[in-house]
């Protein structure tokens, strides 16, 4: 569906304009204890037009797509801006900063799709090996999923983009009785492309879920964590987290104006030297990143953002009209989920980058603490304090790995969390599946490098 | 096409298609939504959004989909794909649709906004939490109108159709003084009409006034056991938990805590829970289940007894089991006989928790999150807001422990939840 005649309305456009054609297309199989529970298509589509003036910006969309609907959608966004306009005049005068960007990326599989069927009998074979070997466990949740964006973009300044930006999932969910209460744990899988780019044969995933079924019955002999302030190590999937929950969004330039703690910080030391954190636009080492973004939705190239360099805050991410607020240049951070949604400012892919230990010295590194491998869910606020749920997780004794812990939660203040950062692993891993919400959800990437630092985790 | 023959002709092709059963929905909606973005009301969204779903039962196999157009071409498209997906499926006996019932009207609140009169209370709004609460921030405020409408049909012959027009307002803010900054807090309501300032809606006006009191905060100094005075704002993370355990996924997968417990004690008497979808006391309720039923009020817990697992029509089957008559939430806790200062003038040691930040629990029930917004409670009276500081234990113990109600409430528009104190939690 791209729509390469968007400019056609370049004549209708009263005000600084930009205009989008965009489609959802989702598809999910889910298979609870072997039953088909989950068997869903849906597309969503559609136009919108946003127009700045004097400040104000007015917003319209509309689920047809056609010359006419495109016409509407630009008139009753440029009408509800001058509704702004004639109740306050007080940001008269006000211009956003122009920028231009032309690009196109299309990750569309070169591979021939698959039927739903293949798909059904792709999980139920994952399925079958899972009740065959493990008939112990006490419920088997798998589901399939891939979402494919779709976007058209066209604005005054003479921007013009196109993407197609794909991701596949896989999670496995299982559980097992202990002591009369259910015990769980579950992985995901996947990421950038669509699922024949992913998933080939459901052979692959026989290992997976044997170390999986390990892990959860290692948890369910787990043993609960002594509470307190503890050495830990948090793992690439909780230090994405840690990167993009309890920092990244402290230093989106819209909360930094709502109040965020990192308003002050601007060119301070907020973590340890060892600390670089980069929410990157679309490359990593040369290798593209979950969520690529080239040119965001307000039309402006997506670069990376060094936030934290050497353990300094050098910078907010951005949309125009924060740029303008701080006089920074715009970041490409704008974007919006559904074409209903107008584009807020976003991270991409956001991550600490890697450091020169390895994970090995980092547990020899801890007398008593734990190896924190798996987040259950994460949240923070603009003080940059966070509640993160662990769902896998290890004991560290003497240097050497000990026994599974059961379900807790760890906490802190991430600006001083940071700065207890003494080892950073040399690796790099992207989590499979971050989904972030901010108004509208949108697709994320995080990760990063293991980190050695201290919290606080809740015991029994 | 007319919208009612939209659905006749969606069902009529997929019957010729080898559906034996067939249940189609159609929603248009426009939604009116004033924004305010770090203090300052900059943007007005108008959205039109049609949503057309289908679900099919052929062979006892299910597939279902949703567009967003209603042109012939595209249903023909959606018809032909989701025949496709149901014949991709796997047989199971508890595929079903809902059995014929009165086609039935419904209808609540206006068709149209009142635009102006939602500018002039954000910006009534705004210079009240300016002039009040000088130092709050409101990092964002939403007010929208939404206006939609339904219609339902499945080839059992059941035909609904429901127009609906409500407005709902989210306020997110912190306070700042200085370098200091509290912890963001926000909540939300339904209402049917704007007829009074928007802080005097629910509990807007109270957490304005807290926040401006936790910019500085302190740390609890020791671990202990005590009492945590939930707040309504709060009390519907921890009501979520068991609402959450009764339903279909955990019901299903046999992971439920409360599973075999119909009829049992679940929680300490003091707990009367209702969910009243088309009570005059919730005005933003619904009037059918997703499954297709006129739905109906009806009580999940009575006095701590368990009355109801919330099962759809699909987990009733499966489990062979009530099916819920109705889809939970418009949730409503009956009122206790103290109010909220008397039972915080009960407590020795405790916490006022106003927000958990803390997710699901683990599935037996254990849970530990951090206390935001919240505040430190000694020899009955409300010390200090509190920081870092984390609230742990077991679901199911916890209301096992339930302490009292209040008889003040928190109207919401879409839930009514009073106070209520919890004994025996870990505070960290």
């Amino acid at each position: 569906m791209k729509h390469e005649s968007l400019n056609q309305f370049k004549d209708s456009f009263t005000h600084y304009t930009e205009l989008r054609a965009q489609e959802n297309r989702n598809n999910r199989v889910t298979l609870t204890n072997g039953d088909v529970t989950g068997n869903v298509n849906a597309v969503t589509s559609g136009i919108s037009a946003r127009v700045y003036k004097d400040g104000n910006w007015g917003f319209s969309s509309n689920p047809e797509i056609s010359d006419e609907s495109i016409t509407r959608a630009v008139k009753a966004s440029t009408d509800n801006v001058q509704f702004m306009n004639k109740k306050d005049t007080s940001r008269c005068g006000i211009f956003l900063p122009e920028t231009q960007a032309n690009y196109e990326m299309d990750f569309t599989t070169p591979q021939n799709r698959q039927t739903q069927k293949h798909w059904v009998d792709y999980l139920r074979d994952i399925d079958g090996y899972i009740e065959k070997k493990y008939p112990e466990l006490l419920s088997r949740n798998i589901v399939l999923g891939g979402l494919d964006m779709e976007k058209s973009l066209f604005t005054s300044d003479g921007s013009e983009s196109y993407s197609m930006t794909p991701r596949a999932l896989l999670y496995i969910l299982l559980s097992i009785e202990k002591d009369g209460a259910p015990v769980s744990v579950m992985d995901v899988w996947g990421g950038l492309g669509q699922l024949e780019d992913k998933f080939s044969e459901p052979t692959e995933f026989y290992k997976e879920v044997d170390v999986l079924v390990e892990k959860l019955k290692k948890k369910a002999n787990g043993v609960h964590p002594e509470a307190g302030t503890k050495d830990v190590i948090l793992d690439a999937d909780l230090a994405g987290i840690l990167a993009h929950e309890a920092i990244g969004h402290t230093t989106e330039a819209d909360f930094v104006m709502g109040g965020s703690v990192a308003g002050d910080y601007l060119n301070q030391q907020v973590a340890s030297p060892l600390v670089t954190l980069i929410d990157y636009a679309n490359t990593f080492d040369g290798n593209t990143c979950p969520v690529p973004v080239y040119v965001d939705d307000e039309g402006t190239q997506s670069d990376d953002v060094v936030i934290i360099e050497n353990g300094i805050l050098k910078s907010y991410m951005h949309n125009k009209d924060s740029a303008r607020h701080f006089e920074m240049k715009p970041t490409g951070n704008a974007r919006a989920y559904e074409f209903s949604d107008e584009p807020l400012i976003r991270m991409r892919n956001t991550a600490f980058v890697p450091g020169t230990s390895s994970l090995e010295e980092m547990i020899a590194s801890i007398d008593d603490g734990y190896y924190l491998k798996r987040s259950s869910n994460g949240q923070a606020d603009s003080t940059s304090e966070f509640m993160f749920g662990i769902g896998m997780g290890y004991e560290i004794k003497n240097g050497k790995i000990g026994q599974a812990i059961k379900d807790t939660t760890i906490s802190g203040v991430a600006f001083d969390v940071l700065k207890t950062v003494d080892m950073v692993s040399s690796d790099m891993v992207w989590s499979a599946g971050g989904m972030c919400g901010k108004k509208q959800w949108i697709p994320v990437g995080m990760g990063g490098p293991a980190i050695k630092c201290k919290v606080n985790i809740g015991g029994r | 096409m007319e919208r009612n023959e939209l659905l006749h002709y969606c069902i009529d092709k997929l019957k010729r298609a080898g559906a034996e059963k067939v249940e189609c929905s159609v929603s248009f909606s426009e939604k009116k939504e004033l924004n305010i973005d770090s203090g300052e009301m900059t943007l007005l969204r108008t959205t039109f959004n049609t949503s057309l779903g289908i679900s099919v039962i052929k062979d006892q196999k299910k597939g279902s989909t949703s567009i967003n157009k209603t042109d012939k071409g595209s249903i023909d498209q959606a018809v032909e794909q989701v025949i496709e997906l149901a014949k991709a499926s796997q047989p199971d006996e508890a595929f079903d649709i809902a059995e014929k019932q009165p086609t039935k009207s419904f209808s609540k609140g206006d068709e149209t906004a009142d635009l102006d009169s939602m500018y002039n209370r954000m910006e009534e709004f705004l210079g009240y939490v300016n002039s009040t609460y000088p130092t709050v921030n409101l990092e964002q405020a939403v007010l929208d109108f939404t206006y939609s409408r339904s219609y339902f049909q499945n080839s059992n012959g059941v035909n609904f159709d429901i127009n609906k027009g409500m407005y709902g307002f989210y306020p997110g803010f912190l306070s700042k003084d200085g370098k200091d900054t509290s912890s963001m807090n926000g909540t939300f309501f339904s209402a049917l009409n704007l007829d009074k300032p928007l802080h005097k809606y629910c509990s807007i006006d109270t957490l304005l006034k807290q926040s401006t009191e936790q910019i500085r905060t302190q740390q609890v100094q020791n671990k202990f056991v005590g009492d945590v005075v939930v707040t309504p704002d709060c009390v519907s993370d921890f009501l979520g938990f068991i609402t959450t355990d009764i339903s279909d996924g955990k019901m299903i997968t046999g992971n439920s805590l409360f599973k075999d417990k119909l009829n049992e004690q679940i929680t300490h008497p003091g707990l009367t829970l209702h969910s009243h979808p088309v009570s005059e006391e919730i005005c933003d309720g619904y009037f059918v289940t997703d499954d297709g039923y006129i739905a109906e009020n009806n009580t999940i817990i009575d006095k701590g007894v368990l009355k109801t697992h919330l099962l759809s029509l699909y987990g009733s089957r499966k489990l062979g089991k009530s099916r819920a008559v109705n889809d939970g939430d418009a949730y409503l806790v009956d009122p206790g006989s103290m109010s909220r200062d008397s039972i915080i003038s009960g407590i020795d040691k405790g916490v006022l928790l106003a927000r958990f930040s803390g997710g699901s629990p683990a599935n037996n029930g254990d849970f530990s999150g951090v206390a935001k917004n919240s505040y430190y409670i000694e020899d009955g009276e409300i010390k200090y807001p509190i920081s870092e500081t984390m609230v742990s234990g077991n679901i199911r113990e916890m209301f096992e422990n339930m302490g009292e109600v209040s008889k003040d409430r928190v109207d919401f528009g879409y839930c009514i939840f009073p106070w209520i104190s919890f004994k025996g939690l870990t505070v960290s």
